[in-house]
């Protein structure tokens, strides 16, 4: 589901502060009260929001920063520089800042049975490449920072510059300076310099240049350096940054049906891995519209009535992120303001009321010519303490950037869009290399990094990964091996019959006049699939109505008597409405399971077999029925997946689904969710849900499980600290509650699939996308994690994605292979797709259920159908 | 008159709203909009704020820096750089921003040919040999119609609180109204220029005499360019070095003109067609309400209704099996087009080759087949 993806970027709860120092931030430890090297600060000085508030200095915002916002834990002094630099790399464009690495979370540490080896053992080795440059620096290769003390005290910055390079020789020509700190790529002779300036009118001025920390490379602010000097070479090399990226509008693509522009471009990052520090390098495509917000709402106006006019603009413009005319920033609509107008004023830093119109005429000599347009409002993200209100944004000034929902769901213009973006391996690597390549060509790139004594490999990393051995699908005594290539068993299984079938015995099916013909046709395919399953079926309760959202409704309350097994409605248009009402009463208000199908997927006699098939398959896992297992050689656990949906519309709240296995064979799952609200943590509803998962296994099982294995997704970038601080210990809380001596063994693993990591099989001379069960525990991952990649999904076009796992807290003392095989066992058992999944199957029934309950519920659904699949 | 600034409890501080250097900044902007030069030098852009102010003013075209230090410049000089949204909607100017690593007292003949020419808080950072050098440059050599130099004065310096001796440690000089204008007058007379005095930051009320804080002299070429000065004349060698330069996307460039035109055609062409199909299928359904037929497959037929597009009869789109079919005079019709290509000759010309033609080349040929659903 695309909409997951963009539902997720959007709304994240703040990440919190820095956490404990990393294992190579050691010697990162005095605190000075440092400013920013100012080149890499924004580039707009005068680029003042139009709202006051708005405008402050900077330098405003950074003490705020410093402050604990409301968060029990305490930054650790030595960290203050780390942290600094952290902001000074991502405030690069004075947007959000905030670790997106994850740095100094090291959780590996506290892990006592993979100190050794975090490694895997099974499998056969195959030969990998990987989107990796190692970042070579001289041996002994080390960053200095000082502090420049001046005596009598300058004021000006470029005088402080100025003076002290009148000493270039003794500091060499390749420094960072930013009037009070200075970085330099080698140790001067003396702990502290003393040496004396003069200034132009003849004034001596006493310079002090004091050694106040050596950063070696791996530590987090020498890396934060290596990312501010490779943001500093992708501008040189005339990308263009929109959000974190680096983008080439001289080789965009245009595609005019759609009124898209596609700029490819590059996104980086610089960080410590298993041995080496690297440098990865994906290509990124930004989507950019040549439509200005204005000329969006006014062709929304001629394609909707009047009176939705106003909602069809929040549905389609909330939440999309805008470039603006006369800046490089970037802003998130999150309100349209109706009764704004460019008329209207605002007051500017210095005091004085100017209004929108003449405000951009005079600043950036931008016209106008809607003076009734509504305006856009952002809420800046994180400062939202220090400096409260909002951005006010011109429509007529704005960009359309991504895809809007509308857009993602128009099959044509994400195939016109895949054949663009969607590169094979060999292509995509090629593609690859170009970064290096204009790294290497170009002079002035390669002066400054030689001069900081830097430069990357000229290959791509290559080392050896594992490919697991295939699971067995073991469905009711029958054994099937499937295609490791393509990964899915749906023709092996065929006709074979599930573990446990649900009769079909009572159950209704809704549908209009004008589709009579498709719902009879789906009875007549069901009678013939079902029976090779073992699905006793009978003829359904025929139901039909209006195409109206009422008369389903009024269908459903009349016809459901407390024997009905399932509803199946069948659907004219792909409306969401009525999606949404038939979906909110059967799961809420009179929960049993209900299947919604599109007439026009029943529609084409060539594929009617199949979708009957998948119909029958799905529905019996609503009502409960199991389809497949492989096999589990862990007895007495329970495996949770928990996943997160961050509801854009109404009232943002956030949705956590959380599902757990109550049997051996992983068939049976516990699903409830958390209904976040306002104000309240995400985690409190993730407690109660363990608790209840808990209580049913015991129903289940009359004992306890011994084991918690939880796959955590959901976890943005930087949220890991949070995570492993707050949400972990919650767990454990709650294990611990639920009896004096019950003791489980707790394994919480961290699962990311949006990851610019990519692996390639060498094969021979050319590059493939690795097998399915590719498991990579070596290079590319963090020395300080108990982490490991799984390549376990099969894709037919472009590149495959890997799977992260990242074990931030283990007392199991499961061998890091059993971990691994376990986890990748677990992608076979997604019910919805008889092949395996990206991630681990209770993290994708998770999201299926947060996705249902974000989308259309709204609500916890009714408990009452907790032991069923009823969301897939 | 007070408006500009706000007096202390104590005689002497005196705090200017905006800031001082924002009303150098916009009496620059003022006298651009009111002069509309294409061609603008700033000699010692430092920061390149100024220039930046500039990019934004739509009657430059050439936009050139010039400063002493490089690191200044390179520190803020991407905010030159075109933004994606240069990209995406490319404007009828051109626009070319350079900056130039060098100094005022040498010739470069990349300053030649300017309309105007500032110079703001500049001269009093210039050593004397560079100073003397100074005029020869710039009025001599660049020549340009307009030339603008603020510097302090020095007789405001009593009003500026913790100021005793220069305003700025690394100020060579700093002259009273007195020195700048016999200055400023003597070069003017040189080299053949009218100048005027003025300034920014009033002076407290009561005290006027003391004059501005910043004082300007504006000066202007009397002789008008002799259209096409040989550059033999002024022929010197290069002595700048290039810092930066940026290209900013303009309909002026085939290349993007081309990419602009071929969007908004096909973008014409699909409300073209949509509108097209919307006004069949309603008539369709008018027609044949009981119809069994679920598929809705388009006959030939001639739409009467597209008058309301603001099209003539005689290029009327039609729809003929799953093609719909848009004459490219319909499309030219629409004024954004039009605007765009100016004529219909062009539009045939830039469009060829990137969108799907009759075999006549005047009519756009789209696919009914997406409609389906």
């Amino acid at each position: 589901m695309t909409g997951r993806a963009r539902a997720r970027a959007r709304g994240r709860p703040p990440a919190q502060g820095t956490a404990p120092p990393a294992v190579g931030a050691a010697t990162a430890q005095e605190t000075l009260p440092g400013q920013l090297p100012r080149s890499t600060k924004p580039q707009q000085p005068l680029a003042v929001s139009p709202v006051p508030e708005e405008s402050a200095g900077r330098g405003r915002q950074r003490q705020t920063r410093n402050v604990p916002q409301g968060q029990k834990e305490r930054k650790p002094e030595g960290l203050q520089i780390a942290a600094e630099f952290q902001e000074l790399s991502l405030s690069d464009r004075g947007g959000r800042r905030r670790d997106f690495h994850d740095l100094g979370v090291n959780t590996r540490q506290t892990i006592k049975h993979v100190q050794e080896s975090k490694t895997g053992t099974s499998g056969s080795v195959i030969k990998l490449v990987a989107n990796y440059f190692r970042v070579m620096s001289r041996p002994q290769w080390a960053l200095y920072q000082y502090h420049v003390g001046y005596n009598p005290e300058m004021e000006a910055r470029r005088l402080r510059s100025a003076l002290l390079f009148q000493h270039e020789k003794l500091i060499g020509k390749t420094h960072a300076f930013d009037g009070s700190l200075l970085f330099l790529p080698r140790k001067l002779d003396n702990k502290v310099t003393e040496v004396f300036s003069r200034t132009r009118n003849g004034e001596d001025v006493k310079i002090t240049i004091t050694l106040t920390n050596e950063l070696p490379p791996s530590s987090p602010a020498c890396l934060q350096f290596y990312n501010i000097i490779f943001r500093r070479i992708l501008k040189m090399l005339n990308l263009q940054q929109i959000g974190r990226n680096y983008y080439n509008p001289n080789d965009s693509i245009t595609i005019p049906d759609h009124r898209v522009v596609v700029w490819p471009g590059f996104t980086s990052s610089i960080l410590q891995y298993e041995e080496n520090i690297m440098l990865c390098a994906d290509i990124s495509y930004k989507v950019l519209r040549s439509e200005t917000v204005l000329d969006f709402m006014y062709s929304l106006y001629y394609q909707v009535e009047e009176s939705r006019f106003r909602d069809a603009c929040a549905k389609e413009l909330i939440g999309v992120i805008v470039l603006t005319k006369y800046n490089n920033k970037t802003y998130r609509i999150d309100d349209i303001d109706w009764g704004g107008n460019p008329q209207h004023t605002f007051r500017k830093a210095d005091g004085s009321e100017i209004s929108f119109v003449d405000y951009y005429k005079r600043q950036y000599n931008q016209e106008i010519t809607d003076l009734n347009q509504p305006v856009l409002v952002s809420q800046p993200k994180r400062r939202a303490i220090s400096l409260p209100g909002p951005v006010i944004l011109i429509p007529e000034l704005c960009f359309l950037t991504g895809l809007t929902e509308k857009m993602r769901n128009d099959f044509n213009m994400m195939k016109d869009l895949s054949i663009h973006t969607r590169l094979p391996p060999e292509q995509r690597q090629h593609e690859i290399r170009k970064l290096r390549d204009y790294i290497q060509n170009d002079e002035n790139v390669q002066k400054e990094l030689q001069d900081w004594g830097l430069n990357f490999d000229s290959h791509l990393l290559s080392f050896p990964g594992r490919v697991v051995q295939g699971e067995k699908i073991l469905q009711s005594g029958n054994v099937f091996d499937y295609n490791p290539q393509f990964a899915d068993w749906s023709k092996e299984t065929r006709g074979a019959p599930l573990i446990c079938p649900k009769p079909l015995d009572n159950w209704l099916l809704i549908y209009t006049r004008r589709n009579y013909d498709v719902a009879n046709t789906l009875v007549q395919n069901l009678f013939k699939v079902t029976p090779s399953m073992g699905i006793k079926m009978k003829q359904a309760t025929m139901i039909e109505v209006d195409d109206r959202t009422e008369a389903y409704q009024r269908a459903l309350q009349q016809s459901i008597t407390p024997d009905t097994k399932i509803a199946v409605c069948v659907l004219s248009s792909s409306r969401k409405d009525k999606y949404d009402a038939i979906k909110k009463y059967l799961c809420t208000d009179c929960p049993i399971p209900s299947q919604c199908v599109l007439a026009r997927t029943l529609s084409k006699p060539q594929t009617a077999m199949a979708v009957a098939t998948k119909i029958a398959l799905q529905m019996n896992c609503k009502m409960g029925g199991e389809l497949w297992t492989v096999e589990i050689p862990l007895k007495q656990v329970m495996i949770v997946g928990i996943d997160c949906y961050h509801d854009t519309c109404a009232g943002k709240q956030s949705i956590a689904g959380f599902v757990a296995s109550m049997n051996q064979t992983m068939t049976r799952w516990f699903s409830r969710c958390a209904v976040q609200t306002r104000g309240q943590e995400l985690v409190d509803g993730l407690k109660a849900c363990l608790q209840t998962a808990l209580r049913e296994w015991f129903k289940w099982n009359k004992c306890l499980p011994s084991r918690v294995i939880v796959y955590r997704d959901g976890v943005g970038d930087g949220q890991l600290s949070t995570l492993v601080s707050y949400e972990v210990p919650q767990f454990l809380d709650c294990l611990k509650s639920v009896g004096r001596d019950y003791n489980p063994r707790l394994t919480v693993i961290v699962v990311k699939k949006r990851l610019n990591t990519r692996f390639f099989a060498q094969c021979g001379e050319a590059l493939k996308n690795p097998p399915p069960g590719t498991v990579v525990d070596v290079q590319v991952t963090r020395p300080e994690w108990y982490d490991f990649f799984i390549v376990s999904q099969a894709v037919r076009n472009g590149c495959v994605s890997p799977t992260h796992y990242n074990v931030v807290y283990d007392t199991s003392k499961l061998q890091p292979d059993h971990i691994q095989r376990l986890t990748y066992k677990l992608c076979h058992m997604y019910y919805n797709w008889p092949g395996v999944i990206r991630v681990p199957a209770p993290c994708q029934y998770a999201h299926k259920l947060a996705f249902l309950v974000g989308q259309s519920i709204h609500k916890e659904p009714n408990l009452q159908l907790s032991d069923r699949l009823y969301y897939l | 008159m007070d408006k500009n600034f706000k007096e202390g409890q104590f005689q002497g501080t005196i705090k200017f709203t905006p800031p001082l250097s924002k009303q150098r900044y916009q009496f620059i902007k003022d006298l651009v909009a009111k002069y509309r030069p294409k061609k603008v030098a700033d000699l010692g852009c430092a920061d390149c704020k100024l220039l930046w102010m500039l990019k934004f003013c739509s009657c430059i075209e050439v936009l050139v820096g010039l400063d002493i230090s490089a690191s200044i410049m390179r520190e803020k000089m991407h905010m030159l750089s075109p933004l994606p949204v240069d990209y995406l909607q490319p404007t009828e100017r051109s626009l070319t921003v350079t900056l130039y690593h060098g100094s005022v007292a040498h010739k470069d003949p990349c300053m030649l040919g300017f309309d105007l020419v500032t110079c703001i808080e500049v001269i009093e950072h210039l050593e004397e040999s560079e100073l003397n050098k100074f005029p020869e440059v710039v009025f001599g050599f660049m020549a340009p119609s307009i030339v603008v130099i603020s510097t302090p004065n020095v007789e405001f310096n009593t009003l500026l609180p913790g100021v005793t001796s220069f305003r700025h440690p690394d100020h060579k000089f700093e002259w009273n109204r007195a020195q700048f204008q016999s200055w400023a007058l003597e070069t003017a007379r040189r080299y053949d220029y009218s100048v005027e005095f003025t300034g920014v930051g009033h002076s407290p009320r009561g005290m006027e005499n003391i004059g501005f804080c910043t004082q300007i002299g504006v000066f202007l070429r009397k002789c008008p360019q002799t259209g096409g000065f040989a550059p033999s004349d002024k022929s010197s060698e290069t002595v700048y070095k290039t810092v930066f330069k940026a290209v900013y996307p303009s309909l002026k460039d085939e290349k993007y003109l081309q990419n602009t035109l071929v969007g908004e055609v096909v973008f014409t062409a699909q409300i073209i067609k949509q509108s097209l199909l919307n006004h069949l299928m309603s008539e369709r359904e008018e027609r044949n309400d009981n119809t069994t037929e679920r598929k809705a497959q388009l006959q030939p037929c001639f739409s009467k209704d597209t008058r309301k597009l603001g099209v003539e009869k005689s290029m009327e789109p039609f729809v003929k099996g799953n093609v719909v079919y848009v004459p490219l005079k319909t499309i030219f019709s629409f004024p954004k087009v039009n605007q765009l290509c100016g004529t219909f000759e062009k539009l045939c010309k830039l469009i060829a080759g990137k969108v799907k033609l009759s075999s006549g080349g005047y009519v756009l040929l789209l696919s009914t087949e997406h409609e389906d659903g």
